[in-house]
């Protein structure tokens, strides 16, 4: 099934001989070439099976596949993507939590449930509150298929990344889809106007008891030219939450940055992981994330966990709240760009609080239960979950629910809060509706800007091509960067 | 319209009435597309282009006009135009199998929400019987003239049949 479809959809069959003849070590040569641009690598990785490209990448040590992905990344600028939820699923939190992370950097937000019918509110909360933190922030809610689609035609989020896919038959069947559902479900996004991602990763076959015996990095080539065939945008890979297995064996944390790299060689956007966590050793995270923070991925992390560990509904990141002074400083200590900046406490308590002040206005003006001033001021200063008061669980499922059987839209958002008073909030919230009308964040590796204005691999292709080509940081960037609120100025001795 | 374009056209028609349409002349050459990645993103640069499934212009859809009802949830969606523009910049860019999930998604535009959560469901291991996947894209192709997902959905049929993943009578 899988290789049927692989053959007919995803290869460039005009192509396959002769990539297919191309020595193995030699295109493994050209991919840190500089000389080679991008453009003239993919050409054939296109037209290659999984198997040849699994050999290709299979010669490369972890920093000549650091080289190979700051040349092979889709977008220019790289990014980062964090995940917003809580053990309580408060939609108070959710949506303070989220104006902070919008602060510092973040240019996409996930959040998931703990439990399944708070969908609604969580994605709504997650949407409304980044628009709080910085206009242009893109959202999605990971939930079952079906239901995740829901919510993007009702405008309660703006993409989707959950789209998994798998290395062999046996496991995609157990997984509930075939190639061919999950294309169509990738036409149905578009359709609607809503940026889709796939996702797989190494160890997922091993975990669901079919790899067949095959090698995890062969298994997860597939699942991205299956990928590819179905016609995403991107891939959200590297292991993702399987990494246990892969960390697990030998060469096993180069094994997923090869995958990543396959994704980037196949033209695809990557979301690159650095997301479950995967030990308990502060050195080894580190290490682990080095491979994608120092050469820049699309997004680095696909689950930078914005809130503490204990309130990550995805069973805990790589990388959380905690965490934020540390990667600052290893932006600062290497002079890289990985996404996120330093704050100041006075602007984190104002976007919280005023994300919640939102979120108060808009429960009441859709007729949800109550959301308390108590619950604002807890959520301004929360540090998690164990500072906010309960909700009433039974009533704000019910409320949910019923808010989906009257077909709320996001345009009913936009107008509860222009109703009370939070123009400039309703405005964002709309803008980010009315990008689906044009379609432009459709395209691959896709981002917003404050003002709305697309930048993806179209219009910011990497133009890497060696020393000071490509994604160069700017004196204003490097600025922010290196201005932690902690330094000490020399004259204060 | 020129006599060589109005002659392309007509020899289009009638190799698609025989049902043996060149897949060469299916793919649309540079010269014939509207729109490539110096227009993007459209919405900036090609506004004129875009609009609606209502038929409103993309610069009609305010915020104003939201607040007082003039647009409505119906209008904030992608046309089959657009669509068709977007794919045609993917492929300014050399990414023809995104651009054809462009071109099956500008199909599914006509399709309802419900329609298209059954019809995913329908795809999924073991939901259907083949006549049932048959029937499936029959009706995407009759009513809502959508062939490129008819012809993908019996090629499902197809394999589902070969490896066994029908639903068990």
């Amino acid at each position: 099934m899988l290789d049927s479809f692989i053959a007919d959809h995803a290869i460039n069959l005009q192509r396959a001989e002769e990539a297919m003849a191309i020595d193995s070590l030699e295109f493994a040569r050209r991919l840190v070439d500089i000389n080679i641009p991008r453009g003239e690598i993919v050409k054939y990785t296109t037209a290659m099976t999984p198997a040849k490209v699994v050999e290709v990448v299979g010669n490369l040590t972890v920093l000549e596949m650091m080289m190979a992905v700051n040349k092979m990344r889709s977008r220019r600028i790289p990014s980062n993507q964090c995940h917003v939820t809580n053990v309580k699923d408060h939609p108070v939190q959710i949506a303070a939590d989220a104006a902070e992370a919008a602060v510092r950097g973040f240019d996409e937000m996930e959040t998931t449930v703990g439990i399944t019918r708070y969908a609604p509110f969580n994605a709504l909360a997650l949407m409304v509150g980044s628009q709080v933190g910085r206009p242009g922030i893109l959202t999605q809610c990971a939930i079952e298929e079906a239901t995740e689609l829901i919510l993007g035609m009702r405008g309660l989020t703006a993409y989707a990344e959950t789209v998994s896919v798998y290395g062999t038959e046996q496991v995609f069947i157990d997984g509930d889809d075939t190639p061919w559902s999950k294309s169509f479900l990738a036409s149905a996004y578009a359709s609607r106007g809503l940026k889709m991602r796939f996702t797989s990763g190494t160890g997922s076959e091993v975990q669901m008891g079919y790899a067949e015996g095959k090698s995890m990095l062969y298994l997860e080539a597939r699942c991205l030219y299956v990928t590819k065939g179905a016609g995403s945008q991107g891939t959200q890979n590297g292991s993702v939450s399987c990494v246990g297995v892969p960390a697990g064996v030998p060469g096993g944390i180069r094994a997923i940055l090869a995958e990543n790299l396959i994704g980037m060689m196949l033209d695809l956007e990557c979301a690159s992981s650095n997301d479950q966590t995967f030990t308990h050793s502060d050195l080894r995270r580190v290490a682990r994330s080095l491979m994608q923070m120092v050469p820049g991925t699309d997004f680095i992390c696909s689950g930078y966990s914005a809130t503490p560990n204990y309130d990550n509904m995805f069973a805990g990141s790589n990388w959380d709240a905690d965490d934020y002074d540390d990667w600052n400083v290893i932006q600062r200590d290497l002079r890289i760009d990985a996404g996120l900046r330093p704050v100041t406490e006075d602007v984190v308590v104002k976007v919280r609080n005023k994300a919640a002040k939102v979120i108060q206005a808009i429960f009441e003006e859709l007729g949800l239960p109550a959301v308390t001033d108590q619950e604002v001021e807890a959520a301004t200063y929360a540090h998690g979950s164990k500072d906010m008061p309960n909700r009433n669980v039974v009533e704000d499922l019910k409320a949910a629910e019923e808010m989906m059987a009257r077909g709320v839209t996001g345009l009913d958002v936009v107008k509860a809060l222009y109703k009370r008073g939070f123009e400039d909030v309703a405005g964002s919230v709309f803008s980010l509706l009315k990008q689906r009308v044009a379609g432009d964040y459709l395209h691959t590796s896709a981002i917003l800007d404050k003002d709305f204005k697309v930048i993806s691999s179209v219009n910011d292709p990497n133009d890497y091509r060696g020393p000071q080509t490509g994604y160069v940081i700017s004196d204003a960037r490097w600025e922010e960067i290196r201005n932690i609120p902690n330094a000490v100025n020399p004259e204060d001795f | 319209m020129n006599q060589q374009q109005l002659i392309e056209q007509m020899v289009r028609e009638i190799m698609a009435s025989m049902g043996t349409v060149d897949k060469a002349s299916e793919v649309k050459s540079a010269s014939t597309n509207t729109v490539s990645k110096s227009d993007y993103p459209l919405g900036e640069k090609r506004p004129e282009l875009l609009k609606t499934p209502t038929g409103k212009s993309i610069n009609e859809i305010t915020l104003d006009k939201v607040i007082d009802g003039r647009v409505t949830a119906a209008d904030v969606r992608i046309s089959p135009e657009t669509l068709e523009l977007q794919a045609q910049v993917a492929e300014s860019v050399g990414r023809d199998s995104f651009a054809r999930n462009l071109r099956r998604a500008a199909e599914l535009i006509a399709v309802p929400d419900e329609r298209i959560l059954e019809i995913y469901n329908a795809l999924r291991p073991y939901r259907s019987s083949k006549s049932e996947l048959l029937d499936i894209a029959a009706e995407l192709e009759n009513k809502y003239s959508a062939k490129i997902n008819a012809a993908f959905v019996r090629e499902a049929a197809e394999v589902y049949g070969i490896r066994n993943r029908l639903r068990q009578e």
